[in-house]
């Protein structure tokens, strides 16, 4: 008897985990606005400039799921700033017309923050989940 | 039941219950708040990003 319980738990846990997997959620953008578009195509455009500034050690991925200047480069604030309003009106939207609720932003950016960091490029800087930014090796 | 398989039952039940439920706060004089638990799933989020981010960098300007 205490074999078969153990057995059935252990089963509906395996179907718990499978199902997580099974039916994650799709999060996307429902209605593309015009603001979301000219969002896309901005960074579309600064795209290869951030990532020299990335390069050159510049401009760093915050946890925050926004681009910080570390040198107090005046050209690189003007763009690291171009940059976060453009991601901010993409996180929004996301939040928004998924209904993620009052934390939702903060989750959104907090999972573009994570996938910046895992696609950061060797020596690009980082500002891990703590707050300490490190050259990713 | 031993007390460790009575632990895990709640455990689980609680876990379940946890991500549906709905709270309603007010009187019956004033109009009823519903406060909804939102369950972001943060794996499905982290996709998304990454949908987003590479669908960016593949059509980045040169």
């Amino acid at each position: 008897m205490k074999k078969i319980y153990v057995l059935g738990l252990a089963v509906g846990l395996v179907i718990l985990a499978v199902a997580s997997v099974c039916f994650a959620a799709d999060y996307d953008y429902k209605t593309m606005t015009p603001d979301i578009e000219k969002a896309l195509k901005n960074r579309q455009s600064r795209y290869h400039q951030l990532q020299s500034l990335k390069q050159e050690g510049v401009v760093g991925e915050n946890n925050k799921g926004y681009v910080t200047d570390l040198k107090n480069n005046a050209a690189a604030a003007t763009l690291t700033a171009a940059e976060n309003r453009d991601r901010r009106v993409l996180y929004e939207a996301l939040a928004e017309q998924n209904k993620l609720g009052n934390t939702g932003l903060l989750e959104v950016q907090k999972a573009f923050a994570d996938v910046q960091r895992e696609k950061a490029g060797p020596g690009d800087m980082v500002q891990s989940s703590s707050g300490d930014w490190k050259k990713k090796s | 039941m031993k007390p460790i398989m009575k632990a895990i039952t709640m455990f689980l039940a609680a876990i379940v219950i946890a991500g549906c439920t709905v709270k309603a706060v007010g009187d019956p004089n004033r109009p009823i708040t519903i406060n909804a638990n939102v369950v972001v799933d943060i794996r499905g989020l982290k996709q998304t990003a990454t949908n987003i981010e590479d669908m960016i960098a593949e059509g980045a300007v040169k």
